[in-house]
């Protein structure tokens, strides 16, 4: 039965491994009427060594995705290659790959360092050796001190760490998240997202995280993909994602957005760029290719592109460029203020504020932003 | 577009089916291995009853249901079953809310003293109510001068309501513990004082709990055949019906059928509380409470509970000493001298020989239980999708069939050869010419009987265990055998602890099922009992009744030390099981 557990010595070969493939992977429940499918033929490719997020919110089929990768889940129809093997014929336990949960899932019955421990044991290590080896990975995680504690006497991000050296410690070819930080406090998550990513490049395993905070994503990230009810919306780097996305729900779910709507579309001299009016203003700005072609089509400004002035006396007023605040949050790093304008509510956030400049709730604001930094794509349908 | 309709979700599903996950060799070979078991220990049993009754003999009795004597006995049944049921539920909770809701000295030892009838043989109560009780009883003519009736209805209301009333405080007590005191603060804070918090809120979270109570106690009042033999007197039941045709009128179809009429209550409630439990209506189970149940404090309210509650303690003390003396006593309430001839009988000759063999087989009986209850929960948990419901079903029918039922069933399958035409699969195991003098029968109406407990504990503790932790193990590279070796048990241990203590409890102090298919050969300890007790020979009957206690207790203590949990870390949020 051990023989065919995923032998550790791999990892050393020359070229790197881990390159997981999913292949038209679609997943439904029930039959007939009621049949619904929560992952809608999905393709993605993780290179070797890549850290891949699957981000959306609840119910948008990431996790399923997940636990068929991990085998949790049989697909009802594609594939699922890692490194040109199936891995659809092979149960969980066969897969070399490692799960970290959401709720830690410790062995409770265990030592942190049994826990540590059991997917080397599983291995048949040489004792020695497995000391060894649990030891390095719990110094690595800071857990040395606690390795006789049982796991109910440890902080949840303790926890947390104990369950990521006993997926770690077993060197899978693909280290697979699920949601593993949901439950740790503010300040904790944004810890363990760096020491979870310092590890992951350390040791160049492949990973597929699942989430649905975006701070998470952007942070961790290689690439993000962003799915929605079943399917994928956008593949691409946090940065391709948050500057570039493909659809207005993207835009929506990563970051904030304001989006103003544009009357006249056409394509632009200038490249990967389309003119267009906007609040009465004809301007060129970046364009998604199938913006001007759309029938209607958007523009996305983020808040932190919009600039906020106090309003002079003798200034214009033009639908757009200005409004009053509504609401201003102090933030410490920065200011965000909510504006009714005579084309809505237009949310700016607006960094590093001089405190005499934070314009009081009810002021009136000149509001305008750089056409460069913001992005033309097609109104959601 | 142009399959059509009919096609298509049969294709469908097909595709579904040869792409699930596919069980892995060990899981296969479970399935296979319970199903095979439980269909001889019940399911076939079961189906001879069936066909028995619909012989003519049994048609016969089905015909005469509703003539003038068989109504009688009907009525009988049901209202025997009412009373326990009610007055049974009452104690329960009445015990329960005690031990909940009321700090005070003894309270240990009163949840213990109202767990002793689960671990006492079935004619300890009844023998003791009779010496106590009776037309000469020690209380009632002794001490008050009144020479009562009790066999009958009033007697096997008492007798049975005490017996039974544990199952209803287990219920209670455990549905009182799982209720979020949150609620009753709510109903303070916002201006409720205690007594209407009591009506208005806490009685109607326990309502499913009344109800369940008192169905569990009416089918068990109505399946028992041990206490309407010894006091039931001319008030005839079902069971004891049964009983007479099949030993007294030598006609199996009529036992067949009247005891089919006691299936129907007792699959009917089985099945209400399994739609119950799928439901989880009113009950808040968060499994955590968000604190301890406010602890009454009002003085007249302590002064009733307590009272009530301590009256009962001493019926029950009164009852169990009254055992215990009246084993060592000539005649207890007429010759109160000291005597070891019941002692001596029970302890050499036939006494002894059905000691040993009780305590063998039931020890036999035990582990297999034990570890077939275990492995139905397993499966129905964790590994099983389709065909969930129905394992689970057959696993827990051996505790919804009444005993009398399951009785008759065996004698009707197991006392001739069993096969197909003239080849013969298994020779016979119960009655007169069996192998091992039936002995094999009994062991496996004991591990039908008692599998259920373990299977119930066993589901509870593993419904506990998030799934994800299974799952990180198979992460890790561990086969289904190796997580069920190496996380599932250690973690469900005090689990299986409670299933085999209650398994051999209820193995040795079973009697219904047993009378039916005992044979000279393999004498057991209850059967032995009903014979003194028939004989009016008290003495006897209570030395094998104390003898058998304290065999049950000293198991319960040997088997405490052997499963307990010993090296592992203080596990996490897993409240040790309790004994039922």
């Amino acid at each position: 039965m051990s023989t065919t557990l995923p032998t550790r010595t791999e990892q050393d070969a020359e070229k790197p491994t881990g390159e997981l493939v999913l292949r038209d992977v679609e997943k439904s429940f029930g039959v007939g009427e009621n049949r619904v499918t929560a992952v809608d033929h999905i393709n993605l490719t993780v290179k070797p060594g890549e850290f891949v997020t699957l981000l959306g919110p609840s119910g948008c089929g990431k996790t399923t995705t997940l636990r068929m990768i991990a085998g949790f889940e049989s697909p009802t129809s594609g594939s699922v290659l890692l490194d040109g093997e199936d891995m659809l014929r092979l149960t969980p336990d066969r897969r070399p790959m490692a799960m970290v949960f959401q709720s830690y899932a410790l062995f409770p019955h265990m030592t942190v360092f049994d826990n540590v421990a059991y997917g080397l044991k599983l291995r048949k290590v040489p004792a020695k050796q497995l000391k060894e080896e649990v030891g390095f990975a719990l110094a690595s995680m800071g857990l040395t001190a606690l390795a006789d504690r049982a796991p109910n006497q440890l902080s949840g991000g303790q926890q947390q760490r104990v369950a990521l050296a006993r997926a770690m410690v077993v060197k899978p070819k693909v280290l697979l998240f699920d949601e593993p930080l949901s439950n740790l406090d503010a300040k904790l998550r944004v810890q363990m997202r760096l020491e979870i990513r310092r590890l992951q490049r350390l040791l160049g395993i492949s990973s597929v995280y699942v989430t649905h905070d975006q701070d998470e994503a952007m942070s961790l990230s290689d690439r993000i993909v962003v799915m929605r009810s079943g399917r994928i919306e956008q593949v691409g780097t946090p940065d391709e994602i948050y500057r570039t996305p493909e659809s207005v729900f993207v835009a929506d779910f990563i970051g904030r957005a304001n989006f103003l709507d544009v009357s006249e579309a056409s394509t632009s001299s200038r490249e990967g760029h389309a003119d267009i009016t906007v609040l009465g203003q004809r301007m060129s700005a970046r364009a998604h290719r199938d913006a001007v072609a759309a029938p209607e089509s958007v523009l996305l400004v983020r808040p932190e592109a919009i600039h906020v002035r106090r309003f002079a006396e003798g200034d214009d007023k033009v639908a757009g460029n200005h409004g009053r605040v509504l609401n201003a949050v102090f933030y410490g790093e920065s200011v965000e203020y909510e504006i009714e304008t005579e084309v809505g509510t237009i949310v700016a956030v607006v960094s590093d504020p001089v405190y005499e400049e934070i314009v009081p709730v009810g002021d009136l604001v000149g509001i305008s932003f750089d056409p460069e930094r913001a992005w033309l794509l097609p109104a959601a349908s | 577009m142009t399959i059509s309709n009919a096609t298509v979700p049969r294709a469908r599903r097909f595709s579904l089916r040869s792409r699930e996950t596919p069980l892995d060799l060990t899981t296969r070979i479970a399935v296979v291995l319970v199903v095979l078991i439980l269909g001889v220990l019940i399911v076939l049993p079961l189906v001879n009853i069936l066909s028995s009754a619909v012989s003519e003999q049994g048609l016969a009795v089905f015909n005469s249901m509703f003539s003038s004597v068989n109504l009688q006995v009907l009525q009988n049944t049901v209202v025997l079953g009412v009373l326990v049921g009610a007055i049974g539920t009452v104690i329960g909770f009445l015990l329960a809310y005690v031990q909940v809701r009321l700090e005070f000295r003894g309270k240990k030892l009163l949840h213990l003293l109202a767990l002793l009838p689960i671990v006492s043989p079935p004619f300890a109560v009844a023998t003791a109510v009779i010496t106590l009780f009776g037309r000469s009883g020690i209380i009632t003519r002794d001490l008050l001068g009144i020479t009562p009736t009790l066999y009958g209805l009033p007697g096997l209301t008492i007798v049975l309501s005490l017996s039974f009333f544990p199952a209803a405080y287990m219920n209670m007590l455990g549905l009182m513990r799982s209720l979020d005191p949150s609620l009753d603060e709510a109903a303070a804070s916002i201006g409720a004082n205690k007594w209407r918090t009591f009506v208005t809120v806490t009685l109607p979270m326990l309502v499913p709990g009344f109800a369940s109570s008192f169905l569990l106690l009416f089918v068990e009042a109505i399946a028992d055949l041990a206490n309407p033999l010894v006091i039931g007197g001319d008030f005839t039941v079902l069971s004891s019906r049964a009983y007479i045709a099949i030993t007294g009128e030598y006609n199996v179809g009529a036992g067949a059928a009247y005891s089919l009429v006691l299936l129907l209550p007792g699959l009917l409630v089985f099945l209400i509380q399994r739609y119950w439990a799928t439901r989880k209506s009113v009950v808040s189970v968060t499994g955590k409470p968000a604190g301890r149940p406010a602890v009454i404090t009002s003085i007249p309210a302590r002064i009733v509970l307590l009272t009530l509650s301590g009256l009962l303690a001493l019926l029950i003390v009164t009852i169990y000493a009254t055992v215990i003396v009246g084993g060592f006593v000539k005649i207890l309430g007429i010759n109160n001298e000291f005597d070891l001839s019941h002692y001596r009988y029970v302890l050499s000759g036939i006494g002894s020989d059905a000691m040993i063999t009780t305590t063998v087989l039931a020890l036999i009986a035990t582990p297999i239980a034990g570890v077939l209850g275990l492995v139905i929960a397993w499966l129905i948990t964790r590994k099983l999708r389709r065909g969930r419901g129905l394992i689970d079903f057959l696993g827990m029918l051996g505790l919804a069939v009444p005993g009398t039922v399951l009785g008759i069933g065996y004698a009707l399958t197991f006392n001739k050869p069993l096969g197909f035409g003239n080849v013969a699969i298994l020779p016979a195991l119960a009655g007169g010419g069996a192998v091992l003098g039936g002995a094999i029968a009994i062991v496996m109406v004991y591990v039908i009987r008692s599998s259920p407990s373990g299977q119930r504990s066993g589901v509870a503790a593993l419904q506990q265990i998030d799934v994800a932790i299974d799952e990180a193990s198979a992460s890790l590279g561990a086969s289904g055998v190796t997580t069920f070796r190496k996380v599932t048990l250690p973690l469900i241990r005090p689990a299986l602890l409670s299933g085999l203590i209650y398994a051999f409890a209820r193995s040795m102090t079973t009697l219904s099922p047993i009378i039916f298919i005992t044979t000279p050969q393999t004498k057991i300890m209850t059967s032995q009992i009903l014979s003194e007790v028939d004989a009016g020979r008290f003495g006897n009957a209570f030395a094998y009744c104390t003898i058998l206690i304290v065999i049950v207790m000293s198991v319960i203590g040997l088997l405490n030390l052997f499963v307990r949990d010993s090296s592992v870390p203080k596990a996490a949020g897993l409240s040790s099981a309790t004994i039922n």
